[in-house]
């Protein structure tokens, strides 16, 4: 019986790098593509922005789009373009570390849970449908009203808010992954070494589900900024002259048949950074569904 | 067989599967024909496009397929030119299909009588529901299901997989098709079932002139059931000859090397003698035969000259540019000379299995007790000793129970009553309450390796990591043990870095093997590790557990249903039914008269090409029913029965002169005098493979 080889060849780095980028799935290429363009403006926006994201009279209030202004001027005489590139940082900063905390957060608590399970999960899990069960608005609100009003309109708050809106829900799915993994082989033969949860969550339940986790990240990523929008709206959160897309969207509901583009102008950017997030962390889960055999084979 | 009329033929048949690189062309210019009334096998390792033959018969066109040339004609038609609207009248209705997996191919929200109306309905073979369920009735009957007018009122889960087996095959009889295609149709079920099966289609062969493609990856079974035999490799058609004339002239040296790869039960020694070496790689075929890089007989030539398949007797045909060079008998023997077993002496067991029953919902806690939820008893009142270095096989069908002990050793279940001891040691019932000393000792492995590695860890972090709980080493001796453990299972050190899903299920079941040795364990837990492999693979598999025992000093409680695999590993049997031992002894005693009624009912549904053929179909044994609480388990299906003490007092403990304890009512002598199945010597139907013409 011959010994089986595997043979491998080194190749350059610079080239496997490109013969990674050509295996890599077409969705994550494009998602990656339009999540670079949304950091290049939040990054220089406040350098080349037309106008201030506060400056009034930068045109004829609601006079549609036009060259000049792209997404339109709202009530205030406000340029909505300049607003919504001012207010790009804000919404991945506070929307993207928000949903982050959150999925750590839930993450380990549904993976330890699905995995431990007993009463451990039976209580965990009564837990997290209680917090499932109160609206997300009125958790957000009480959770605000406690804080106190002289942090309201803090940015970190409004991050602690929204990772506690999403971290239940994370953690249900992430209790759901760990259910099934647990179930296979590789994690009896972990038990059977007798690792603690702690050890086995990480190195085996946690890269196997990475998949559900990723695609959960960037669906809830995408609802983040209409989520702090609400809360600035009800006067919690973030205050009005903010740029924050999802309360500009709220600010400007009401005109949505004079001049539909004020609206549409931060929904549709914020639309494409969703899009951008969800075929970016698809590509990404199907690339570590493959392992790293891309840049063999 | 001349005269028969050709039912259907197949040529130059050439299909691509679509691959992230391109298409992949997985049938090449395949050629054969089934002749009315003929059963026509399909045997190759899996992934030799055997399934894309069958499915190509009935049609079935997968997005992600795509035919590239040739055609299938049947009924003066070619199939894979009829558009979407003739198939379907075709389809169930003159060429019927039995899956590989009853349980999923029977909606589990359906009466089962109701989803063979349906059939009959759509094809209109019947006028209403009311006789198209007469018909079904007759169907059942004729499948051999008992009592056929209350199972169509059932729903699938309320079967027994062979049962279910049964409906889907009724199913495909339906309409009484031309051809009937069955993918694997027993490799899910028992021992015991797949002989029923077998029985059942033979039957049927003769009584209503059924014609079937039969495909399989066991070629033993095929000795039972085929007229002829078509062998693939890697998409090719390599042979195609009679059934006997298959096993006792194969041409091909793939063919050799296949059947040489069957363990043979009357022959335990010889599956190690000639393996097929080597393992199919798709992307290293060369041009010209696919089996060059393993053959043991080719040319350079063989590489760059196209194969085809040349007559060389009367309806035997094979794709060698060498067949006649190999007519001398010389059949590789090379492989490694196997060391007769060491006997080992008499010392105090390394494990010990004290009274033990095992129970599932015995944790229900007081509540469920109270309430009267007994808990099921899967094991019950089980003895059993392993002394180091040996090897203790259980066996038995499925739901016997055998798993259930190696999930018990290893403290994966608490015993209900009794102990398991290591070292006289009594054993805390679950892992986590062991010390790690003991974790080490005892090392599981499982049947499917492509479950028991982490997808996302490399082969070299997943043997790394059991050094690292169990001893104390820096990262350079971590490195040099993996390393070692690789090489000690034949895979060199490249594969450290690899993912699972670039090894073939063998690789990865060595890995497992290596995770389990790198812990220098004591007793080594093997439950069905062979089962989910290739036969090829299994006997290189087998191969090298047998060396890794020798060489590690292990010990092993192999579990199996595969009595010609137990054979050939193991120092001891244990037969088990349901949760009770019914015989043990030394290995070469239990395969041996006297028998167990049940190990010889085992033994003899193992199909062996060497015994003749069964004409008729043996009485039929009922389904088990539930464990009785007192007597014998076996009661009931029981062919020799002696009589109603066997269903009122458990039996009693005989042991014959060699040392095998039976558990059995019936007298020692009876028991020798009824055993029908007889090991080695017995004169072979057949003429033996030796006999070439010069």
């Amino acid at each position: 019986m011959a010994a089986v080889t595997a043979e491998r060849r080194r190749a350059p780095r610079a080239h496997r790098l490109r013969a990674f980028w050509h295996r890599t799935p077409r969705s994550f290429r494009i998602g990656a593509f339009i999540l670079l363009v949304h950091l290049i403006v939040a990054v220089t926006g406040p350098f080349w922005a037309p106008y201030g994201f506060a400056q009034m009279g930068a045109g004829i209030p609601l006079s549609g789009m036009s060259w000049a202004h792209p997404f339109g001027i709202d009530q205030l005489s406000r340029d909505i373009f300049s607003r919504v590139v001012h207010g790009s940082h804000i919404v991945i900063l506070l929307s993207l570390s928000g949903t982050a905390l959150g999925l750590v957060v839930g993450a380990i608590v549904g993976l330890l849970s699905g995995y431990v399970g007993g009463w451990f999960d039976d209580i965990l899990q009564r837990f997290i449908e209680a917090l499932i069960s109160i609206p997300f608005l009125v958790l957000a609100l009480l959770a605000m009203a406690a804080a106190g009003p002289e942090v309201a309109g803090n940015p970190v708050l409004v991050v602690l808010v929204v990772a506690l809106v999403y971290a239940p829900r994370i953690a249900r799915m992430a209790r759901a992954a760990a259910i099934d993994i647990a179930t296979r082989d590789y994690v009896t033969v972990a038990r059977l070494r007798g690792e603690s949860p702690w050890s086995v969550m990480r190195r085996e339940l946690l890269p196997n589900a990475t998949g559900v986790l990723l695609v959960e990240f960037a669906l809830r990523a995408g609802y983040a900024p209409v989520l702090i929008g609400s809360l600035g709206f009800l006067g919690f959160g973030l205050r009005p002259p903010t740029p924050e897309w999802g309360l500009m969207i709220s600010e400007n509901r009401a005109l949505l048949m004079v001049s539909p583009i004020t609206v549409l102008g931060p929904g549709l950017t914020l639309a494409s950074l969703v899009v951008g997030l969800n075929l970016f962390t698809e590509g990404f889960a199907r690339i570590l569904g493959r392992s790293v055999r891309l840049g063999e084979r | 067989m001349s005269g028969a009329e050709t039912l259907l033929r197949a040529v130059d048949l050439q299909v691509s599967y679509r691959q992230q690189e391109g298409w992949l062309p997985v049938l090449h210019r395949i050629n054969f024909a089934i002749l009315r009334g003929e059963t026509f096998g399909l045997v190759g390792e899996s992934g030799c496009g055997k399934s894309t033959v069958a499915l190509q018969l009935l049609g079935y066109r997968h997005p992600n397929s795509r035919v590239d040339g040739g055609h299938i004609e049947f009924g003066g038609r070619d199939l894979l030119e009829l558009p979407r609207r003739e198939l379907d009248r075709i389809r169930g209705n003159r060429i019927s299909f039995v899956p590989q997996n009853p349980t999923t191919a029977l909606n589990p929200g359906m009466r089962v009588g109701d989803q063979v109306c349906e059939i009959l309905l759509l094809h209109k073979r019947a006028a209403d529901q009311n006789q198209a369920l007469q018909r079904v009735v007759e169907l059942f009957g004729l499948v051999g299901l008992p009592s056929p007018k209350l199972l169509v009122e059932r729903y699938p889960h309320q079967l027994s997989g062979g049962q279910q087996q049964r409906v889907c095959i009724a199913m495909a009889l339906a309409c009484d098709p031309d051809l009937v295609v069955l993918d694997e149709p027993t490799t899910g079920l028992d021992v015991t079932a797949q002989e029923q099966i077998v029985e059942l289609l033979i039957d049927l062969r003769r009584r209503i002139g059924l014609s079937m493609l039969y495909v399989t990856h066991d070629l033993g079974l095929l000795s039972q059931i085929a007229d002829r035999v078509g062998v693939m490799y890697a998409g090719h058609m390599v042979e195609i000859a009679p059934v006997a004339e298959l096993f006792r002239q194969p041409r091909h040296p793939y063919t050799r090397g296949l059947i040489g790869s069957i363990p043979r039960i009357d022959r335990p020694e010889e599956p190690a003698a000639r393996p097929l070496r080597g393992l199919l790689r798709r992307d290293e075929l060369p041009e010209g035969c696919p089996f060059q890089p393993r053959c043991d007989f080719a040319e350079a030539s063989c590489a760059t000259n196209r194969q085809r398949l040349d007559r060389v007797a009367p309806g035997h045909e094979v794709a060698c540019q060498r067949w006649r060079a190999l007519l001398a008998p010389a059949v590789a023997a090379a492989g490694e000379p196997t060391t007769p077993p060491v006997r080992p002496e008499p010392e105090p067991p390394l494990l010990a299995l004290d009274h033990l029953s095992i129970a599932y919902g015995a944790g229900g806690g007081a509540l469920a007790r109270f309430l009267g939820a007994a808990p099921f008893v899967a094991v019950h009142d089980l003895d059993l000793a392993v002394a180091p270095g040996e090897t203790l096989a259980l066996v038995g069908e499925s739901g016997s129970g055998k798993s259930t002990v190696a999930r018990a050793v290893s403290g994966l279940l608490r015993p209900y009553e009794g102990q398991v001891r290591l070292h006289g040691r009594s054993l805390a019932g679950l892992v986590r309450e062991r010390p790690g000393e003991q974790r080490r000792e005892i090392q599981y492995i499982f049947q499917n390796p492509d479950a028991s590695l982490n997808p996302r860890a490399r082969i070299g972090t997943t043997l790394a990591r059991p050094l690292e709980m169990f001893f104390d080493l820096d990262r350079r001796a971590i490195r040099a043990r993996v390393l070692e453990a690789l090489d000690d299972v034949r895979l060199d050190a490249g594969y450290a870095e690899r993912y699972p899903d670039q090894l073939s299920g063998g690789e990865r079941q060595r890995v497992a093997i290596a995770r389990a040795l790198i812990a220098r364990p004591t007793l080594l837990l093997c439950d069905e590790v062979l089962s989910a492999l290739d036969v090829s693979v299994q006997a290189n598999i087998l191969d090298l557990l047998r060396r890794l025992r020798a060489e590690h000093q292990v010990a092993m409680l192999f579990i199996s249903h595969d009595l010609a695999v137990v054979r050939s590993i193991a120092d001891k049997v244990g037969v088990l039914f349901q949760g009770r031992l019914m015989e043990l002894g030394r290995t070469a005693d239990i395969f041996s008269a006297p028998f167990h009624p049940y190990t010889h009912s085992l033994l003899m549904a193992v199909p062996d090409p060497d015994r003749p053929r069964r004409s008729q179909t043996a009485g039929r044994r009922p389904a088990a029913g539930p464990p009785k609480a007192a007597g014998c388990p076996y009661a009931g299906r029981c062919a020799w029965q002696a009589g109603a003490i066997c269903e009122q007092t458990a039996p009693p403990c005989r042991k014959t002169e060699r040392g095998v304890a039976i558990y059995c009512h019936l007298p020692l002598d009876e028991l020798t005098a009824r055993a029908h199945w007889t090991p080695s010597d017995e004169p072979a139907a057949m003429p033996a493979p030796t006999t070439f013409p010069a």
